[in-house]
């Protein structure tokens, strides 16, 4: 990974162990204390150039190398990523206002961002379009010299706390259902604009319903060309293509179980600690796939099939590295305190993980990927 | 850590792949198991020419990247052959409590020309038939001498594996007993850590071509098979059943990859990345033939098929020396607390 991102892993880890409370599980609790956290966290970040490292230089950032960002990606995730919602602003809203931004659409919306000031949500899915995602509905029309929007999003992450929303909307019908799809930079401040958050196991934040009522938006708001937003959208799938680093968090707690446990470790069936040991293989597998698409990526190729595989076995992992988890602490009598956070990031990383296989892509829509690869190859 | 063959290795490796194919390819395997006594005679002259018994595994990463592409050949065609066992021959010089000069044991008699993995519980090779001196290493570390016994089966059954009778060489007892904390614990010496990681490790860059040749087989078979007015390919359980496949197997590669870096540096754990490698790659050995029998039908079941020969023959790399329980179960109690080294290794705080 080289010298840099050596050093980043260590400074990353002191800024958590200085800025993060150790019973810290993410900033999408009922505590608005845990929000709290991850803002500081964000802007701390943001003071070292350590928030935005991935961009350009003439952004802010600091072109840091694919390595580089890949400590970013593993040590956030595993202390519960502390930058909250912010690091869907760094990872692909900024880079994609940088692509396809007008000069004012930058100059308001990429300062905030690298200042760690800002929290983004994501208009794409809706009650009946999920991975089928252009067969969207929610419309623009034309008013005067602006638009009016109409529709419904669902699914949409973190809109409760969103200051801005990256809309994907029909503009037009076009011959293919990819056609006429333009994309809005909207303020969620706006009264035609209701959030209803939706109870789930994953805990609040996570899943709300967002409804716009003939919200009135200007050609100021439009990202790029209208009615070519599809492949805008492509752009954005392709900054998530390794998505996040889940088998960090999954390494990171099998690695802690037998110190949490501490001497109840031993009273562990063989077969459950011989499972344990299958897990740190698959975490260890899943690690070494997503280097290989960050090495691919860094030698200027993309291929669609590696990324899927990664993606296939990754979201596995999540899955069953919780249920050993929640085995191993079923197990155990929670006597220190250790022990307690220790159930307590478990329980948190069980409850998420029912999610890897659907959010970000369903490992459907991955095998789809994968296969088309697989079977094109000469 | 780059964990990439280098390109002379991969191309080392394509070349050996050409070269067997040359020498008779998938009918190498059949020949041999109807002439089982010619077999070293069938494949021994490729595996001469293209320098295998040159190679130094031990000597330097790259002769060992080069020795894992020639095994992960010989698997791609089910060469019937122990290339593996070849490679991982004990020299001269290798790590502390070794092997001594020229392979020769503590006893300074003998030399050896190839080295078999073997479990405490009826220890087997793919070496049934061959004039061959071979040395064995327990996955305790422990080393004997092996003397293989006349094939109980024909090789249509066997796949080459005989039982082995052991000779310890380190001077300690002959004891086959369990060690303490199982019947598998790995405990030992540094050297013969070593020497089992290596013979692993090689067995298993062989199972990874065998799933190699396993996926494209069946790859090309959806591809042309057509049911119902068109190929199978199109037809999405299929396809997903071959993305589940595929996905086993490039991770093994990813493992196979950092093992072989792992005793390529010396790393003290290399033992331990040889065993995870080992667990996944009989995962995915299971998944990889389960699908490429389902996809193939009756027909991969058949002789004329070459799927059916390709799992049969990668029966002794996925069974010995322990299965996949077995395994797991060495690599936990080899692991202890303090799981496999990685970036997490010591966090928690």
């Amino acid at each position: 990974m080289g010298e840099g991102a050596v050093a980043l892993r260590r400074r990353l880890r002191q800024l958590v162990r200085e800025h993060v409370p150790p019973d810290f599980l993410g900033a999408f609790t009922a505590d608005p204390a845990d929000l709290a956290v991850a803002q500081s966290f964000c802007r701390r970040l943001a003071d070292e150039g350590l928030l935005c490292l991935a961009w350009p230089e003439e952004f802010g950032g600091r072109d840091a190398s694919a390595w580089e960002q890949t400590v970013v990606r593993e040590e956030m995730w595993a202390y519960h990523e502390p930058r909250g919602a912010q690091y869907m602003g760094v990872n692909w809203v900024g880079p994609t206002i940088m692509r396809h931004g007008s000069a004012e659409q930058q100059k308001l919306h990429l300062p905030p961002i690298a200042a760690g000031e800002v929290i983004w949500c994501q208009g794409f899915s809706e009650p009946n379009s999920g991975s089928d995602l252009a067969s969207l509905r929610t419309a623009a029309r034309r008013d005067g010299a602006g638009w009016r929007i109409s529709g419904q999003k669902v699914w949409t992450s973190y809109a409760t706390m969103a200051q801005w929303c990256f809309l994907l909307a029909r503009t037009s019908k076009g011959a293919r259902k990819q056609q006429g799809l333009t994309i809005f930079l909207v303020p969620m401040s706006d009264p035609a604009i209701e959030v209803r958050p939706i109870a789930s196991m994953l805990g609040p934040h996570h899943l709300n319903e967002v409804f716009f009522d003939n919200l009135a938006v200007t050609e100021a708001d439009v990202l790029g060309t209208v009615d070519e937003g599809w492949a805008v959208v492509q752009e954005v799938l392709a900054f998530e293509r390794v998505g996040i680093a889940r088998y960090a968090r999954c390494e990171r707690l099998l690695q802690a179980a037998p110190g949490a446990l501490g001497d109840q470790w031993e009273d562990l069936p063989d077969e459950l600690r011989g499972r344990w040991a299958r897990m740190l293989t698959h975490c260890r597998r899943a690690r070494l796939l997503a280097y290989r698409v960050v090495g691919l990526q860094d030698g200027g190729q993309v291929r669609a099939g590696d990324a899927a595989t990664y993606r296939i076995a990754v979201t596995r992992l999540d899955q069953e590295s919780a249920e050993v988890l929640a085995e191993i602490v079923a197990l155990a009598r929670t006597t220190t305190e250790d022990a307690v956070r220790f159930r307590r990031a478990v329980d948190d990383h069980r409850r998420y993980s029912v999610s890897a296989t659907v959010a970000s892509g369903s490992i459907e829509m991955q095998r789809i990927l994968l296969a088309r690869a697989l079977l094109a190859a000469s | 850590m780059n964990t990439e063959l280098s390109d002379e290795a991969a191309e080392y490796g394509r070349t050996a792949q050409r070269a067997m194919e040359s020498a008779g390819g998938d009918d190498l395997v059949q020949r041999a198991e109807r002439e089982p006594d010619r077999r070293e005679s069938l494949v021994g002259p490729v595996l001469a020419e293209l320098g295998a018994w040159d190679l130094d595994p031990r000597g330097s990463a790259d002769e060992l990247e080069a020795a894992a592409a020639l095994c992960r050949a010989a698997g791609w065609w089910a060469l019937p052959y122990p290339v593996a066992e070849r490679l991982a021959r004990p020299v001269g010089g290798s790590a502390e409590g070794g092997w001594g000069p020229d392979g020769a044991g503590p006893d300074g008699a003998i030399s050896m020309d190839g080295l078999i993995v073997v479990s405490a519980v009826g220890p087997a090779g793919p070496v049934a038939g061959l004039d061959r001196r071979w040395a064995a290493v327990g996955l305790d570390g422990r080393r004997f001498r092996a003397a293989p016994r006349p094939a109980a089966e024909p090789p249509r059954r066997s796949a080459f594996v005989t039982e082995l009778d052991l000779e310890p060489l380190d001077g300690g007892p002959l004891d086959l007993e369990p060690l303490d904390g199982g019947p598998f614990a790995v405990k030992g010496t540094g050297g013969g850590r070593a020497d089992a990681a290596l013979g692993l490790v090689l067995s298993d860059w062989t199972l990874l071509g065998s799933l190699d040749r396993a996926i494209a087989l069946t790859r090309a078979y959806v591809l042309e098979r057509e049911q119902f007015g068109q190929p199978l390919a199109r037809f999405q359980s299929v396809q997903f059943q071959l993305t589940d496949a595929e996905v086993e197997r490039a991770g093994l590669e990813e493992l196979a990859k950092y093992a072989l870096w792992s005793i390529a540096i010396g790393l003290d754990e290399a033992l331990d990345d040889a065993l995870a490698l080992r667990l996944a790659a009989i995962e995915a050995a299971e998944t990889v033939f389960r699908v490429a029998h389902q996809l193939h039908g009756a027909l991969g079941f058949c002789d004329e098929a070459t799927l059916s020969w390709i799992s049969r023959y990668s029966q002794p790399r996925r069974r010995l020396p322990v299965g996949r329980s077995a395994t797991q179960d060495l690599l936990a109690r080899s692991l202890g607390r303090r799981g496999l080294t990685g970036p997490f290794s010591e966090v928690w705080a």
